[in-house]
């Protein structure tokens, strides 16, 4: 295990590309998302379990495509009977495996596989749309997807329509070359690194 | 470009796929006995048809699912897509 976040040697601090003479409110807003719990909830085939009466820090399971979250914790449903928690409750998960049988789910620690790079701006959905096959524009707050971004496996989890706010992860192994894309991705927009 | 309907995720570019083969294959039962042909057929015979044609498809980077889609070999219409155990109608 390491505490080195997985964009430490490629996210530089600073502004670049077509940045000159633009407001920095009209700059895409790049930073990296780290040293949150990471965590997989998969519910057994032969389980029967009501899901409406699991509660993960005090949020239900949501259902397709659909995500939910508070001030902490955000579950994005990644397949059927599959989700992901992004938590800054370190503790959480010994809590949710507690709180269930795990004859009915197996919870997975994937804290330390994955990168986060949020996105905040207006011109977020163009950014997206140059390596992303989605229909973005139709994706809304409250939402999330599986998808790829010039062939890197992402979840997308749309955060907020006002100011427009996505998180992007992927495998950390392939994270650098994901910041590589979409930082190449956000050039032509002009982009500050945070 | 294939825009497909998963099941579960609704229309996703194909560049999220993966062809699985050909959907009519049924594995022989257990604990019976088969023979050599029967399992040379299963393992590696496989016909291609020319038009309408059942298929599994994979969501592979979506949510990781297979299912069954209906689809033309000359057009490449896809007619219909159902869960891995429902029947193409």
């Amino acid at each position: 295990m390491t505490n080195i976040s997985p964009l430490n040697f490629v996210h530089k601090m600073g502004k670049f590309g077509d940045h000159d003479n633009k407001n920095e409110s009209d700059l895409i807003k790049i930073s990296e998302v780290s040293k949150l719990l990471i965590f997989q909830i998969a519910k057994y085939k032969n389980s029967d379990l009501n899901l409406s009466k699991i509660s993960v820090d005090g949020l239900n399971l949501p259902s397709s495509l659909k995500s939910s979250s508070n001030s902490n914790t955000r579950i994005l449903w990644l397949g059927p009977d599959n989700w992901l928690v992004f938590s800054s409750k370190i503790d959480l998960i010994g809590k949710v495996k507690n709180s269930v049988q795990d004859t009915d789910f197996a919870i997975t620690n994937i804290s330390h596989s994955r990168t986060i790079i949020e996105l905040e701006g207006n011109l977020i959905n163009e950014v997206l749309k140059k390596g992303c096959p989605l229909d973005i524009n139709s994706f809304k707050e409250g939402e999330c997807a599986n998808s790829i971004f010039n062939g890197v496996n992402i979840t997308i989890d749309f955060i907020s329509d006002n100011p427009k706010k996505v998180r992007v992860s992927g495998l950390r192994s392939f994270g650098e070359s994901l910041h590589h894309s979409i930082t190449d991705a956000c050039l032509e927009f002009g982009y500050k690194s945070i | 470009m294939l825009s497909i309907k998963c099941p579960f995720c609704g229309y996703r570019s194909q560049k999220e796929f993966a062809y699985g083969g050909d959907g009519t294959i049924r594995r022989p039962e257990l604990n019976q006995d088969i023979s050599d042909e029967k399992w040379n057929e299963f393992v590696y015979l496989r016909k291609s048809p020319r038009g309408k044609h059942v298929e599994l498809w994979h969501h592979t980077a979506g949510c990781r699912q297979w299912f069954k889609v209906q689809r033309d070999t000359v057009t490449h219409e896809i007619f219909q897509t159902t869960k891995i155990n429902e029947e193409i109608k």
